[in-house]
């Protein structure tokens, strides 16, 4: 038997489980479970509130959703959602103007007497008169229905779970699950009977209420078990092909990440695709890598490069790329929630925090700051640096944002306008937010009641929740700078005192003319809340709060609460900072995470491959938090590299990364990519080598900004809207309107067809240098770069036609096009009026392709 | 025969649960026996359009007068008759008064959030706002709910509604803006459905056989692959909408002919629900328009008077009687509201006061797909500052439209996260709009 408690350790290391590793060291005198113990009539044993009646209203449904779970509760009875509030739910059963647990007359009470009688009860016949579940509710009501939550709360510091892996072969094949608790005082209890269960996936494995397993198809899953707080998974899977599984052929795996997807693949009888062709890896890496298609001329030289290390070596001059630092810039922006709607007002000039947010992020990602520190520079931020004094503050800040200013908010210590948000201004939301954006959890469930598919209960919430109260935004300088805040204002000649919208225009003004104007600051107070002038000598009162599955702080002892949250996300530890970064970054690459969806670490949503998970993890902490170790060690592996083309084994899979997963451009890198396809040699260029206009170094979703890139074709491919605490404020689906735009849209048109900076423009000046002139066009005379020296007015030989031809593809879907592609394409320029018309239709198409728009 | 729809009378939900039971009075046979006896109707709404008047608009000088209030109260504006006896509404409605009729004026709607976008989500949605959550506007779920022909946008959006976003339903839902407001007598086209940039209909074709031809790298393995599936389908949708006459003419006002555009005036108010009337008599199922310039904080009377009513009161008389005339009221649920209502009690922040905020007391208006016009449902007390009895919640009114429209409000989706939400959780059809 193997013992789950370290399974839960790997997985979330929490100490409830870390506690059993010392004691559950006795695996002999398991109680035998309920079902058993209080099948007879006459049992004298009184069951436990917490051990047995609880588990049981889950069990049997009570405390779901849709019965007396519900927050309006059913028939006047209400109950804790998914139990773990002791204290509720015994309140609610020995409410004294109701007999649903009658102690003078135990038979009668209501919770015997409803659940038996289909009649009588709305939600149906729930347990047999008699039965063991009977038993147990009656035993506990003929003793008193006794329970103090101060001594009668245990810990429970593991569940086992029997098998702790199944394999299976045939269609039908039955198992049973077995669950045993390990209590803190070192009681074991079969507790199956009170388990809840449930399939991550039931096409591949069923299971019923009892913990009966039936197979189905071939695949891998978990299913899960629920007791008390603790949430087992159990991996259950079927090889796609026995024999392949007996008999794996022999796959290269260069790399450690290779090893341990191939090892996975081999139980599944799984065998990978082959290596994708050189033009396809590097069209994937860059828009992966560097939200940017390659260049043609790029294209054409990697192609030609022999070298066998010539991907290791453009993964490494990716990584250099303005392009790197910007799209994974914004990658952070959307973890981290940058979003100008929601921080309105927090400095005067438009658009400059959320464009603060961007440089200060984009400096740290382009010098490969550790993740760590990048992140300690948001969590412990304040607006002042060190010792600065408000005035100091507010004189460097008129510095940045003068305009025409050449220095940057990046060089400021830290970034506060995280904190800074308006929909994230109080302990609560601040605490959902942190831990989506850090953790990739969410514990947003547990604000109100039992997280049904994690550990967390409603008062792990309220204590993790607490580490967050003492930030606050002051719109005219913290306590303290109230004066110099009033100087500052008095200075620029404003008449009420205080900057507000009507005076908005002189502060921008005053700005301008070099003076100093005033800010709101992110500042940190770490007193109680309105404690009171006579008591401020006493001494404080005992203030903690407890990281999430981790140890109690006290919020008296340190400055700054977050400084206890940051030490505790950089430790080696934490058991989901650094997973949760990992994570992300594969699941960018692959359309899907290892942990899936991303920002959903939780114990009833365990890895598909947790050796996987875990080298990663670890790697990265051993890197030192190295940003560009993740992406080096993930896109130099063989299965980043693999073809999108399936085999038989595994055309259906969609979790264990046995081929390239077909996926949409992003929102930015699919703008930015129509763009550069329909550019001037010279203008997609500079495209790649500067960061001007682009889609990708957009600072937030603010449809007032402008920055050269489309606000209306970036809403519609399904920019991260960074509202809502969620991976997928981004869509990565298509939809019609996208499909429209591409096809038809005149921006796209005018792409095409624009002068100066387009393709088909540079190729009509090249064969016809006085088209443009004789229509009155503005054809300049440095633009020479871009024309040959073709002779004026002729039209493209048959050898000119292929190469423009050829060019197209390069510069659209980054390949040379074969034969048939070429033979069809040259028709079309032929039977057009001239080969240049032709060529115009050419390019569309190729931007209409799926091979353009999505990644392969 | 369609028993499983949602009909007059009963939710889905109900008849399971009734069906799981047994015997306890509701089965088949009283279900049949109701239907004939013309207690339940099946739904006559196969198309919507949702006006948000953006602001917020004074309850008091609209639709909910009480000229036996204070001064301080009553505001400036008189009651005057309609066309259904013992209803009045502002003298500054008068092509509205005359067609009473129609619509149905809902008083003492009430809810608590007093914010601009609190509560435009909440009424463009039924559901009131969480900060977790997106909930999908009404256009993204009926747009899921109901067939649509092929070659047309199923879902509009006259210029944008910023509040009619699909949510959690993910943003193939999403309408399509037409981005600007048509003008009168003008051709109008909308972006990327007419042909741009002086392209033909055989250049089109031309591009498109190339494109047919060309498209080949995931040859064969197209049925493997959603996304590509996807992209087939919406490249063919695409081209049909492109290139058919059918969207091309729905969006062109200029051919309606000129006396059914005259009374619909030349405000861009008054076109777009020109432009309303024509899309959905070609088969768009859901168009919303966004009318402004409720925000009355200042000026309160000046600006409704001379600003804000006029055209909004030709636009929508003239939307509900074109309608009429077209036979499309029966088929079409029009539902018009604000983000809430405005304080009773007039403030002195102009020379001549304003109204601020107040979602407690509201109005709103719900028109055809079976909907009796010319009635007043609810009511609110001496001064409009509360509904007189319990009010309806703008989940209410939600359920009541999506009933008119044969949605069950109380169908369940599934997040991204794989989380249950209801329709509208906490809302019930007002029987009355039906009776």
């Amino acid at each position: 038997m193997i013992r789950w408690q370290l399974g839960l350790m790997l997985l979330a290391g929490t100490c409830w489980c870390l506690g059993a590793v010392a004691r559950a060291d006795n695996p002999n005198n398991v109680l035998p479970s309920v079902a058993e113990r209080f099948a007879s009539e006459d049992v004298s044993e009184v069951p436990s509130f917490q051990r047995h009646v609880v588990p049981l209203f889950g069990r049997l449904g009570c405390n779901g959703r849709a019965c007396h779970g519900s927050f309006q509760g059913r028939g006047g009875f209400r109950l804790s959602l998914f139990g773990y509030d002791f204290q509720a739910d015994y309140e609610a059963l020995l409410d004294p103007s109701s007999t649903r647990v009658d102690r003078e007359h135990p038979l009668e009470s209501l919770i015997l007497v409803k659940p038996t009688n289909a009649d009588e009860h709305e939600g149906g016949l729930r347990y047999e008169k008699g039965s063991w579940q009977y038993h147990v509710f009656r035993r506990w009501i003929e003793a008193g229905a006794k329970f103090d939550p101060a001594k009668d709360v245990q810990k429970l510091v593991a569940l086992e779970v029997t098998p702790s892996e199944i394999i299976f072969h045939k269609k039908g094949d039955k198992f049973s699950l077995r669950a045993v608790a390990v209590w803190e005082d070192g009681t074991r209890e079969d507790v199956t009977p009170l388990c809840r269960f449930q399939s991550n996936d039931s096409q591949i494995a069923e299971i019923d209420e009892n913990g009966q397993v039936t197979g189905g198809d071939p695949g891998d899953t978990h299913l899960v078990v629920f007791y008390d707080k603790a949430v087992v998974p159990v991996p259950i899977m079927r090889a796609v092909s026995e024999s392949l599984a007996r008999n794996y052929p022999n796959v290269p795996t260069p790399t450690k990440i290779d090893e341990l997807v191939v090892a996975k693949l081999r139980k599944l009888g799984v065998v990978p695709s082959e290596l994708c062709s050189d033009a396809e890896f590097l069209r994937r890496v860059s828009l992966d890598l560097t939200g940017t298609l390659p260049l043609a001329e790029e294209v054409e030289q990697f192609l030609a490069d022999p070298s066998p290390d010539k991907r290791a070596r453009k993964i490494d001059e990716l990584l250099e790329s303005p392009g790197y630092a910007a799209w994974w810039t914004t990658k952070l922006c959307d973890f981290t929630g940058n979003n100008e709607t929601e921080l309105v007002n927090v400095l005067p000039v438009r658009g400059a925090a959320s464009q603060a947010w961007y440089d200060w992020i984009f400096q740290r990602v382009k010098d490969n700051v550790p993740y760590d520190e990048l992140v300690a520079g948001i969590v412990t931020a304040t607006s002042r640096a060190g010792n600065e004094s408000y005035y100091e503050f507010c004189k460097e800040l008129s510095d940045i944002l003068r305009p025409g200013s050449n220095r940057s908010f990046a060089e400021r210590p830290s970034m506060p306008f995280y904190w800074a948000r308006r929909n994230f201004r109080q302990p609560p939301e601040r605490a959902i937010s942190f831990a989506y954006a850090f953790l990739g959890v969410r514990i947003e469930c547990a604000q109100c009641h039992k997280h049904p598919f994690d550990q967390w209960s409603k008062h792990d919430f309220e204590e993790f929740a607490k580490f967050f109260g003492g930030v606050r935004l002051a719109n005219q300088g913290a306590p303290g700078s109230r004066s110099d805040y009033a100087k500052i204002v008095e200075a620029l000649g404003i008449k009420d005192g205080r900057v507000n919208n009507q005076n908005r225009n002189q502060i921008l003004d005053a700005l301008r003319d070099g003076k100093v104007i005033p800010f709101a600051e992110v500042y940190v107070t770490n007193r109680p809340v309105n404690a009171n002038r006579r008591q401020r000598d006493a001494a404080p009162p005992a203030r903690t709060a407890t990281l999430l599955g981790g140890e109690v702080v006290d919020l008296n002892a340190i400055e700054d609460p977050r400084q206890a949250l940051m030490n505790w996300l950089r430790s080696p530890d934490n058991p989901y900072f650094a997973r949760a970064f990992v994570n992300r970054v594969w699941a960018h690459y692959f359309g899907v995470g290892i942990v899936e969806p991303p920002d959903d670490h939780s114990l009833a949503n365990p890895p598909s491959n947790a050796a996987l998970l875990d080298y990663l993890t670890q790697g990265f902490i051993r890197s030192g938090f190295d940003m560009k170790w993740v992406h080096r060690e993930i896109l130099n592996s063989r299965t980043y590299q693999l073809s999108w083309q399936p085999n038989e084994t595994n055309q259906h899979d969609k979790r264990n990364f046995a081929r390239a997963y077909l996926r949409r451009l992003p929102a930015e890198v699919a703008i930015d990519a129509i763009r550069m396809a329909t550019a001037s040699d010279s203008e997609a260029a500079r495209m790649k080598r500067e960061l001007d206009g682009r889609a990708i170094a957009m600072a937030s979703p603010d449809p007032r900004q402008r920055n050269g890139a489309s606000s209306y074709a970036l809403t519609v491919f399904g920019r991260s809207t960074r509202e809502s605490n969620c991976d997928c404020d981004r869509s990565m689906t298509p939809s019609l309107l996208q499909t429209i735009y591409l096809q038809n849209d005149s921006e796209v048109l005018a792409l095409l067809d624009r002068r100066q900076s387009g393709w088909i423009d540079q190729i009509t000046r090249q064969f016809q240098p006085n088209a443009r002139t004789a229509n009155g066009g503005r054809r300049r005379a440095d633009e020479g770069a871009d024309s040959s020296t073709t002779a004026s007015g002729s039209q493209p030989s048959d050898v000119q036609v292929e190469e423009l031809v050829r060019k197209a593809y390069l510069r659209t879907v980054s390949r040379l096009p074969t034969n048939d592609e070429l033979k069809r394409a040259k028709e079309h320029l032929d039977a057009c009026g001239s080969p240049i018309e032709g060529l115009a239709d050419l390019l569309w198409a190729l931007i209409n392709t799926k091979e353009f728009i999505v990644n392969h | 025969m369609a028993i499983h729809r949602t009909c007059d009378g009963m939710r889905r939900r109900d008849f399971l649960k009734v069906g799981a039971i047994g015997g306890m009075g509701f089965t088949l046979a009283t279900y049949l026996r109701m239907a004939k006896a013309g207690q339940v109707k099946p739904a006559r709404a196969k198309s919507a359009i949702f006006i948000h008047l953006a602001g917020g608009p004074s309850h008091l000088d609209t639709f909910d007068m009480k000229p036996q209030a204070p001064d301080e109260y009553r505001g400036k504006f008189r009651p005057i008759d309609t066309n259904v006896p013992g209803i009045q509404i502002s003298e500054h409605l008068p092509k509205l008064a005359k067609c009473v009729d129609k619509y149905v004026i809902l008083r003492g709607v009430t809810h608590t959030l007093a914010a601009h976008q609190l509560g435009s989500q909440y009424v463009n949605t039924g559901t009131r706002p969480i900060a977790s959550l997106e909930y999908p506007g009404y256009g993204a779920v009926v747009t899921k709910e109901t067939w649509q022909p092929s070659d047309l946008p199923p879902f509009v959006a006259i210029p944008s509604n910023n509040y009619q976003t699909p949510g959690f339903l993910g943003v193939k839902y999403a309408p399509l803006n037409t981005g600007a407001t048509p003008r009168a007598g003008q051709p109008f086209s909308v972006r990327g459905i007419s042909l741009g940039n002086g392209l033909t209909v055989a250049e089109v074709e031309r591009r498109h056989q190339l494109l047919r031809d060309l498209d080949v790298a995931f040859r064969g393995f197209e049925s493997e692959d959603q996304l590509l599936e996807g992209l087939d389908e919406f490249s063919r949708q695409a081209y049909a909408i492109i290139t058919s006459p059918r969207s091309r003419d729905a969006f062109d006002i200029s051919k309606e002919s000129p006396a059914f555009a005259k009374m619909f005036g030349e405000t861009p108010f008054g076109v777009s629900c020109l432009l309303a009337t024509r899309l959905i008599e070609s088969g768009v199922r859901f168009v919303t328009l966004s009318y402004g310039g409720w925000d009355t904080h200042q000026d309160n009377f000046t600006r409704l008077k001379d600003r804000v009513l006029p055209p909004f009161d030709e636009g929508l008389a003239a939307l509900f009687e074109g309608l009429h005339q077209k036979g499309l009221l029966e088929s079409t649920v029009v539902f018009v509201t604000g983000e809430f209502g405005r304080t009773p009690k007039i403030n002195n922040r102009s020379a001549e006061g304003g109204r601020d905020h107040y979602p407690r007391c509201m109005f709103m208006l719900l028109a055809g797909g079976g909907i009796r016009g010319g009635q007043v449902l609810g009511e609110s007390d001496d001064k409009a500052t509360a509904p007189r009895h319990e009010g309806f919640k703008p989940d209410d009114v939600a359920a009541s439209f999506y009933h008119a429209l044969g949605i069950d409000h109380t169908k369940e989706y599934h997040t991204d996260t794989g989380r249950p939400i209801t329709i509208v959780r906490d809302g019930r059809v007002i029987r009355e709009l039906f009776a």
